[in-house]
This record gives structure tokens, C-alpha cells and sequence, in this order.
């Protein structure tokens, strides 16, 4: 069970004060909501990495939380920040299949998760890019079989992952 | 969940300490007081303007000053927010802020326009002196901004250094301007706005590398 936002923002506060059960607990309950925000943009052998990798970037930058205000939007900036990061790292012909299970269709999604989703940044790039990104970024196809795919120039492929992930860096803490 | 992660869980649970979180109002008292350094140091090297108080100076001078102002406060609040990152965080204030300050260089070459004499902006004499006190003034403000942000979790690193570029050129700007008597549409209008415009660009070029993490 994913704990609530309210909770997570009073364990969040209370971690700031130095309180350590109430830190390990908020740790593992990110840990869960990490793994499905990530699940529909990240091959399964790779996720656990970029959990841990968020949930690093938690605690060296938990004093940047703001106690007056909801604590999930600032771990999905924190989320979205590092997703981009490594999708510009990562990747390059490693072959990895994504679960269909899409985390916020398939379960009871509320409107700060809605709101937050990695979903959300795909919307503002031209369908070219969003193909490119995903086919070589995502499933790890190489910069040739995504032009096969696509029927875009595999210098095309490059340019709009450029471009697109260029974007999605600035989009990071848009919400609509 | 995998061993590896119970096991960093368990590792980061162990070191935690307690820390200050973030605070807005911290960065505020921050650039507060790069601000008042950057008058200290005008005043030191320059001299403030003795006009100012015995109120002769003219109302370019205050519209000029003043949007200067807006344009550093909007920016430099917005700079100071992006310490904190939150999905829904929106900078709209600095934007509108920038397109009435750009008003000022264009009012000064329209003023120009009738007599024909458009390379009069280029040859005032203190011109650059007002353009390059005024770029090093902003120094204060930039490195105060530049500080704040690498102990904060910027994410959108491009707008974090346009803001604050943007910031310490434009509070630079006001802060210089306090010790220039001169008046003119065609002096304020450019010479000190110019600054404000490098200043951005420096930002938007130097702070990504400087604050990314």
C-alpha cells in the first residue's frame, strides 16, 4: 500500500528533524511510488538503478523540501530530473521490453499523480521526437533500427533525441 | 524491493542528520544582503548621488530605476524558488518584467528618430564606464544566486540561470544607478539596461554548469 501525500509529507518533515524511523519508512514508501512512476518509461532491468538513484538524490537534497507544501511534487521534479538524466547516459543498444501496465492508468490515479506524471512531459514534444526517445532511449534499439522503424534518416533519429530530450529537460517541472 | 535497496535505505536511514529545510525567506536575507553590498560598494567607489535626495532627479530616472527593480525582485524571487524543485512551479513574473524594461532602449532609439542622431547613444562619453560599474555590481547579486542555488536541487537549470542573470543585472543595474546623475532617455534607456541584457545571457551560459548536481 502506497501511503498517502499527507503522510509522506509529515514523514518528510519529521526526517528533516533528524527522525530516522520515520525516515526509513518514508524512503521505502518513495522507494514503491518511485517504481510505478517509472515502470512505463523504464525497461524493468533498469529500474531498480534509477529508484536508487532518486532515492540518493532524496537524501543528499532533502533540506530543498518545503514543509508548507505537498511533498510528492517535489519528488517527481526530483524523479524527472534524474529520468532525463539518464536517459541522455543509458541505454544505447541494451534490448529491454517494458511492462504494458501503464502505473497511473491501471490504478486509482488521483489528481497530484495525474498531475506530476512522466506522461505529461510527452504531451509537449512533436510525436517525431516522443518516437525517437522512446524506440532507442526506452527500448533500446539502435539509432539504425529506429530509423528502419520510423522511416526517419538516421541522422533524423539523432537530431529529434537531441531535440527531445533538449525539451524535456526544460519541461521538468511542468504540470499541465 | 531488492536487497541492494534495503540496504541504501538502511545506510542513509543510519547517517541522517537533522537539516534546515528549505526556507524562501533565507534567500531572500541572502540577495537582501548582496544587494546592500553592492550599494556599500557603489557608494565606495563611485559615491551615491546626492540628487537623489534633494529630489532632482527626473522622472526617467525613477521609471528607469524602477522598472530596473521590478525586473531584479521578479527574477531574483523566482531564482530563489528554484532551490526548491516542485512539479507546478510556474515563472511567469520575470518574463513580463523583462518585456517592460525592454521598453526603455526602445523609447531611447525612438526619441532619436526625428533629428536623425542615432549614433548619439554610442557617443556618450561615460556610456561605457555606466555599462561595464554597472555589469561588475551585479557580481554581488550573481554570486549570491549562484551560492544559493548550489545548495538547492535546481531542475530547470536553463531558467534558473536566466533568472539569475537576469537578477543580478537588473539589481546590479539599480544598485550602480544610484550614483549616476545623469538623466537622459538616451543614457538610462541604454547604458543601463545593456548590462541586464549581458548579464542574462552570462547567466544563461555560466550557472547550468555551475548548479547542476
Amino acid at each position: 500500500m502506497i501511503a498517502e501525500e499527507a503522510t509522506l509529507a509529515r514523514l518528510m518533515a519529521a526526517a528533516q528533524e533528524g527522525d530516522k524511523p520515520a525516515y526509513n519508512v518514508l524512503l521505502s514508501e518513495a522507494g514503491m511510488w518511485l517504481e510505478r512512476y517509472f515502470r512505463r518509461r523504464v525497461p524493468p532491468h533498469q529500474l531498480d538503478d534509477l529508484v536508487q538513484d532518486v532515492l540518493l538524490a532524496l537524501h543528499h537534497k532533502r533540506a530543498t523540501y518545503d514543509v508548507t507544501r505537498p511533498f510528492l511534487p517535489w519528488l517527481a521534479a526530483i524523479a524527472r530530473y534524474r529520468w532525463v538524466d539518464h536517459l541522455r547516459k543509458v541505454y544505447k543498444h541494451e534490448s529491454g521490453q517494458l511492462e504494458d501496465n501503464d502505473a497511473f492508468e491501471d490504478s486509482h490515479e488521483d489528481v497530484v499523480e495525474a498531475r506530476v506524471s512522466l506522461e505529461r512531459l510527452f504531451v509537449h514534444l512533436p510525436e517525431s521526437q516522443v518516437e525517437a526517445i522512446e524506440l532507442v532511449k526506452i527500448e533500446g534499439l539502435s539509432i539504425k533500427e529506429a530509423s528502419e522503424r520510423t522511416g526517419q534518416s538516421e541522422s533524423l533519429v539523432k537530431v529529434n533525441i537531441h531535440r527531445g530530450l533538449k525539451k524535456l529537460s526544460a519541461l521538468v517541472e511542468k504540470a499541465d | 524491493m531488492t536487497r541492494d535497496r534495503d540496504s541504501i535505505i538502511a545506510a542513509m536511514t543510519e547517517e541522517l542528520t537533522p537539516v534546515r529545510g528549505f526556507r524562501y525567506g533565507d534567500g531572500v536575507i541572502l540577495v537582501s544582503f548582496a544587494l546592500f553590498l553592492s550599494v556599500l560598494g557603489v557608494a565606495y567607489v563611485n559615491g551615491l548621488w546626492s540628487g537623489i535626495v534633494k529630489v532632482e532627479a527626473a522622472p526617467f530616472f525613477w521609471i528607469t530605476n524602477g522598472l530596473l527593480l521590478l525586473l531584479g525582485l521578479a527574477s531574483a524571487s523566482a531564482a530563489i524558488a528554484a532551490a526548491s524543485p516542485y512539479v507546478g512551479n510556474r515563472h511567469d513574473a520575470p518574463r513580463w518584467a523583462t518585456a517592460m524594461v525592454g521598453v526603455l532602449p526602445l523609447a531611447a532609439l525612438i526619441s532619436l528618430l526625428p533629428d536623425g542622431h542615432g549614433m548619439a547613444i554610442v557617443e556618450d562619453p561615460v556610456g561605457i564606464h555606466c555599462f561595464t560599474h554597472a555589469l561588475a555590481t551585479s557580481s554581488f547579486t550573481g554570486a549570491a544566486l549562484i551560492l544559493w542555488l548550489r545548495r538547492g536541487a535546481p531542475v530547470s537549470l536553463n531558467l534558473a540561470g536566466w533568472h539569475a542573470g537576469l537578477a543580478a543585472g537588473a539589481l546590479g543595474a539599480v544598485a550602480y544607478g544610484l550614483s549616476c546623475p545623469l538623466n537622459a532617455v538616451t543614457h538610462l534607456g541604454v547604458w543601463h539596461v545593456l548590462p541586464v541584457a549581458l548579464a542574462a545571457v552570462i547567466g544563461r551560459l555560466a550557472v547550468p554548469r555551475l548548479v547542476s548536481w
